[in-house]
């Protein structure tokens, strides 16, 4: 990812660009997200991590085609965004799963809304399951299922779309301390395994370093790109990588950004 | 494996079903005894209540010996339940546009809320003079108490809305059908059951209320002829059969609104969860 300042699109690398993008609610008195320009590169994870009130999670939305910019455009695999699409899909913090729905017929979801699964989807969707480490809950509720497990149903739910591009908005934010940490692992093992593209927001600074290839660090009022910074730490990276010096500076980094605006 | 997952013998489940009970029968012996004292002595005159055993034979004349009561019964319970499937019909059809539609909430609701405030039951001449003495005019009123209740809770159940799953929904590209068929519909079941449940029993009241005023068969007739020839062991001995088409109306309700609203219970959900994985291994080896 690179702070646009010439042509967009340039690269065929480039699966996610904005140029100029902006938001504002409230009839234009409140700016939600302000002049955002960015290029994201096929395969990569980019974090957006900053304080509430920064746009991160406007910034997604906008991606994900959920709510439109008020100036500036954004495209996604070279086409502009105007509406859900099929290359994107989205997961939330909360798990939104159907209480009537098994944690199979969850999955399946996206493939219904699309017409009428085949045998092949059924069974893609029982992959995906084994995949997140749910293969003995496929057919358990979700009041059957502990929180976290909750949410390994939406992250299979999330790769059924086929979607190449993940929005992920703070989606273990509202889990334990250890079970996020796990589940962060088993993201990274995942995006990696399907070769997506990941967007990550998060208001964690460790969480987002860890993560990701990039990360943008947001400030807030009025929401804007401060700062972008390379997370060169080789993969797959281990929980304690965090303790190593080089993440460190990377925090470090980031606290400068976000305390000097 | 934890002691309870051990089998019980018989004799102990019995024995444990027996001590559960106890208290409940020495009170109902307690209250009875009490009752049948009182009237003997007496104390209170058999003319406006009759003594437990006179109940008891008049049971067993209406219930075994002459078996008159059950031709009345099943016309009540029909009433009941046919008022209800056209109430409830008609309040469903309407809750779903409702929801679909605003402009046409705003024109139904007035009327819902007027019908609501107005005592259903004092419908019941107007009822009769345009239904006849039959039983259409027992089912008519039965149909119009019961809708209410019905309407309210599945236009709230319906127009509940859980901003998250609406919000994955339209990620996901899913049209206003979708989001009607696949979200807000089972999501308002629970509503609706808790609706179709007072509607229910409310479409008993009516039906009796309806037999009361003017019938020839059903349950109310009935009682309300052994109430004026002071018959008051009969009289009671029908309210009865009352009662049970009551519970078998809620009991039956309660049934359906545990199978189809499956997921709100634990033993319900194992029992489902456990249907999906057969269907789910028989599909697998076709």
């Amino acid at each position: 990812m690179v702070k646009h300042e010439q042509s967009m699109a340039a690269a065929g690398d480039v699966v996610v660009s904005g140029l100029n993008v902006g938001k504002t609610f409230a009839a234009g008195t409140v700016v939600a997200l302000e002049n955002a320009n960015f290029d994201i590169k096929r395969g990569s994870f980019v974090s957006l991590v900053g304080p509430s009130g920064c746009g991160k999670s406007t910034l997604l939305r906008l991606v994900s085609g959920l709510i439109e910019p008020t100036s500036g455009e954004i495209e996604v695999h070279g086409t502009p965004v105007n509406g859900p699409r099929a290359d994107i899909s989205m997961m939330f913090q909360k798990a939104t799963l159907l209480d009537w729905r098994t944690s199979l017929e969850n999955v399946l979801l996206p493939t219904e809304i699309n017409g009428t699964p085949s045998k092949a989807d059924k069974n893609r969707a029982l992959d995906l399951l084994k995949l997140v480490g749910l293969e003995d809950f496929a057919f358990s509720f979700p009041a059957q299922l502990s929180g976290g497990m909750q949410q390994r149903v939406a992250l299979a739910r999330l790769l059924q779309t086929g979607a190449d591009i993940l929005l992920l908005d703070e989606p273990f934010g509202a889990l334990d301390e250890f079970t996020r940490e796990h589940l962060n692992t088993e993201l990274m093992r995942i995006v990696a395994e399907v070769r997506a593209t990941a967007i990550f927001v998060t208001h964690n600074i460790t969480e987002a370093i860890f993560l990701a290839d990039q990360v943008v660090v947001m400030t807030s009022r009025p929401g804007r790109m401060a700062k972008i910074i390379n997370v060169d730490l080789e993969r797959p990276r281990p929980l304690s990588i965090q303790t190593s010096v080089e993440f460190n500076k990377l925090v470090e980094d980031v606290r400068e950004t976000l305390g000097a605006v | 494996m934890s002691v309870s997952d051990q089998p019980i013998p018989l004799s102990g489940r019995i024995l444990d079903i027996g001590v559960r009970f106890l208290p409940h029968f020495v009170l109902f012996a307690v209250i009875i005894g009490a009752w049948e004292i009182s009237v003997a002595t007496g104390l209170i005159t058999s003319i406006i209540i009759p003594r437990p055993s006179a109940i008891w034979s008049a049971i067993v004349e209406l219930y075994i010996t002459e078996g008159t009561i059950y031709r009345h019964f099943f016309i009540t319970l029909t009433e009941a339940v046919v008022g209800f499937a056209i109430g409830a019909g008609v309040a469903v059809s309407l809750a779903i546009a409702s929801s679909l539609w605003d402009p046409f909430r705003r024109y139904v609701t007035p009327y819902a809320v007027v019908l609501n405030v107005t005592p259903g039951i004092a419908l019941t001449p107007v009822i009769i003079a345009w239904f006849g003495y039959g039983m259409g005019s027992k089912i008519a009123l039965a149909a119009i108490i019961s809708f209410f209740p019905i309407f309210v809770n599945t236009l709230t159940g319906l127009v509940q809305v859980d901003e998250d799953r609406e919000e994955l929904f339209n990620s996901l590209g899913a049209s206003n059908v979708q989001v009607f068929r696949k979200l807000r519909a089972p999501a308002a079941l629970p509503l609706m059951f808790a609706g179709f449940k007072i509607g229910l029993t409310t479409a008993l009241i009516g039906a009796v209320v309806a037999e009361f005023a003017q019938a020839t068969d059903g349950v109310g007739v009935l009682m309300s002829r052994f109430s004026f020839q002071l018959n008051m062991a009969a009289s009671l001995a029908t309210l009865l059969s009352m009662t049970v088409i009551g519970l078998i109306l809620f009991y039956s309700m309660e049934f359906l609104d545990d199978r189809i609203v499956f997921w709100r219970r634990e033993s319900r959900r194992a029992a489902a969860s456990r249907a999906r994985a057969r269907t789910w291994a028989a599909q697998a080896k076709k």
